[in-house]
């Protein structure tokens, strides 16, 4: 009985001294999670449900419950316009950048003399996408595609759709470069996904008797389908900070705003939030229905 | 004569059959045995490719000429994308005013401490979760997703808060300090390549170490850092290409005294208009007589990390599928 109980403690011992090894490396990134991640965003939450002064003791709060919500939503209401049409750009860039670093990939997976270098061509951008840089560029319409001009796609844009949506379009379409330029590590990734579908699959298809076209919509595109999920969502992710995202700058202002302050960027972000939480729930729910029994998104 | 016509015959067959031979050949080197490897097929994806790669990369050729023009050029509706003459004048104007070596040395100190900073702890956390057993593992691998998925919208408000609290703001801190605590730019993302990384490596190297008695911290910098030397340069080097290129976060918690270059760029910018009355009609962007400076101010900001690129472009490009990120 005794030997046992000790056989016991010895082997929790044991246990513990492992789990405390994992605890260990862990340390620094749980201190930071609480502190940087954890924390803030509980705090932001008080923060949106309160209005905010500073004093000269620190922060003092008084508890508004929805106000601060209220007053964005029909109050002021310009910053749901202006984050509903900025949700139709993303929905307008993530399939532009998706089939671009898609076709693109498709045709670099291909092997021919020189592809080192358009690999390394393609992914130059990503080196030097500064906002500001990306800013400059753009305001000096160094982004456009050649052909909107030409083909009067303004006149066109205007006449099928309505006012708002036409200039929409009409933005995306001018800034369509630098918007291609957010695919570089989307192409990446697409290319190391075309390597994880054996190349024996190819060949038993041609043996019987399949095209290429068939063999791409049977066999490549229902095998990408996870990465295109996930290029997905490396590309909301990477519209977080996009120069053209207009959010965190009107959180920034509203901050210093003294008729604003922290409690109403607060509720602002919150709003931004659950609207990027619906678009994300929704790619992985499509992801997932697409892909269900054939593996899983990483 | 009949035994002549037969070989006549023969050597016709022959001839006709080589003849076919040699066509097929050049039909299979033309156009493949599968439509993708023939050599029309692979003229048409490089064309293709080119004249897609032309109009991706014109922005950046826009950017070189532009900086390189004279006032005089940059209006001459004539002069296309090559200047009649290269004018040096642009860049020392930008590099005046963006006060290039001191703007230098701040994104340099940013980037640098930033991505050694990152490497070191995001190796550390993402061999525990690859390799170390403890409770709640999952959950704090789903908590590395979720802190990924977050907008940094979000979290912006109450992180000014606290770091005006710590009297922070305009120092290097406020991207050094989590960059340790493994919360920096895309610091998750980069969590997340590492367990990939060491997930995908033999176990038997471990145990052999494990065995001959080295410790836990011994056999991690010893044996597993060394091993992923690779992995480690590709975070290092997406770390410090992403801390060099951002500016949101910068332009929040570096507004004065020490500003990285990207931020420079703009109060460049206000300054030249400000020093000159020029006429706003045509739009702030069209103004030509700052754009020559702007562009060699932007140039001047990409040209480091170009550098890098054209160093380590391979460990870019192939780094994604190398350290095993996809599976």
């Amino acid at each position: 009985m005794n030997g046992k109980s000790s056989r016991r403690r010895q082997l929790l011992q044991f246990r513990w001294k492992e789990y405390g090894l994992g605890y260990l490396f862990m340390l620094p990134w749980m201190i930071g999670f609480v502190a940087f991640v954890a924390f803030p965003i509980g705090w932001s939450l008080w923060n949106s449900f309160n209005q905010v002064f500073i004093t000269s003791e620190g922060f003092k709060y008084t508890w508004v419950g929805l106000d601060n919500f209220r007053r964005m939503l029909i109050e002021n209401n310009a910053y749901p316009i202006i984050l509903l049409t900025y949700l139709q750009e993303v929905l307008l860039i993530i399939p532009l950048i998706l089939i671009f670093s898609f076709v693109v990939s498709l045709l670099l997976n291909e092997k021919f003399p020189g592809r080192g270098w358009m690999r390394a061509l393609f992914f130059l951008p990503v080196i030097f996408a500064t906002g500001q840089v990306i800013m400059e560029l753009f305001v000096q319409g160094a982004g456009e595609l050649p052909f909107m001009e030409q083909y009067n796609l303004d006149v066109i844009l205007r006449q099928y759709f309505s006012d708002t949506t036409a200039s929409m379009l009409l933005g995306v379409l001018g800034k369509a470069v630098i918007i291609l330029w957010y695919s570089g590590v989307q192409i990446l990734i697409f290319i190391a996904g075309f390597q994880t579908i054996p190349k024996t699959v190819y060949e038993a298809v041609r043996v019987d008797g399949a095209s290429p076209w068939e063999s791409f919509w049977k066999i490549t595109f229902p095998g990408m389908l996870p990465f295109i999920g996930l290029n997905a969502v490396y590309t909301i992710v990477d519209l977080f900070t996009f120069p053209f995202n207009p959010v965190l700058e009107i959180v920034r202002s509203n901050m210093f705003s003294p008729t604003t302050g922290y409690g109403y960027a607060s509720a602002m972000a919150w709003l931004y939030f659950a609207i990027i939480l619906l678009l994300l729930g929704l790619t992985l729910w499509l992801t997932y229905r697409a892909t269900k029994g054939r593996g899983e998104l990483r | 004569m009949k035994l002549e016509k037969a070989y006549k015959q023969v050597k016709l067959d022959i001839a006709e059959t080589l003849a076919h031979r040699k066509t097929q050949k050049l039909k299979t080197v033309v156009l493949g045995q599968n439509v993708k490897d023939g050599l029309i097929a692979k003229l048409a994806i490089f064309a293709l490719l080119t004249v897609i790669a032309f109009l991706y990369v014109k922005p950046i050729l826009y950017m070189v000429s532009t900086s390189l023009k004279t006032v005089a050029d940059m209006i001459d509706p004539v002069v296309g994308l090559i200047p009649r003459e290269l004018n040096w004048h642009n860049y020392a104007e930008a590099w005046r005013g963006l006060k290039y070596p001191e703007g230098f040395f701040d994104t340099m100190t940013i980037a640098l401490f930033g991505s050694v900073f990152q490497v070191f702890t995001c190796a550390l956390t993402g061999y525990a979760l690859a390799r170390l057993k403890f409770p709640g593992k999952n959950l704090m691998f789903f908590l590395i997703l979720v802190a990924f998925l977050i907008p940094p919208q979000l979290t912006i408000v109450p992180l000014y808060m606290i770091y005006s609290e710590l009297g922070w703001i305009n120092t290097p801190f406020v991207f050094l300090v989590p960059a340790l605590f493994g919360q920096g730019l895309r610091g998750a993302l980069f969590i997340i390549i590492f367990r990939q990384f060491f997930l995908s490596q033999p176990k038997a190297l471990e145990e052999a170490a494990k065995i001959d008695g080295a410790s836990a911290f011994r056999l991690f910098f010893r044996i597993m850092m060394p091993l992923a030397a690779g992995a480690c340069l590709v975070v290092f080097l997406f770390s410090f290409v992403w801390y060099w290129n951002m500016s949101y976060e910068a332009a929040l918690f570096l507004s004065k005294d020490f500003t990285p270059l990207s931020l420079r760029l703009s109060s460049m910018q206000m300054e030249l208009i400000g020093n000159r009355a020029i006429d706003f009609s045509a739009g702030v962007g069209q103004d030509p007589i700052s754009e020559g400076p702007r562009m060699a101010g932007a140039f001047l900001i990409i040209f480091p990390p170009l550098i890098v690129y054209l160093i380590a472009q391979r460990w870019f490009t192939e780094g994604i599928e190398r350290t095993g990120l996809v599976e």
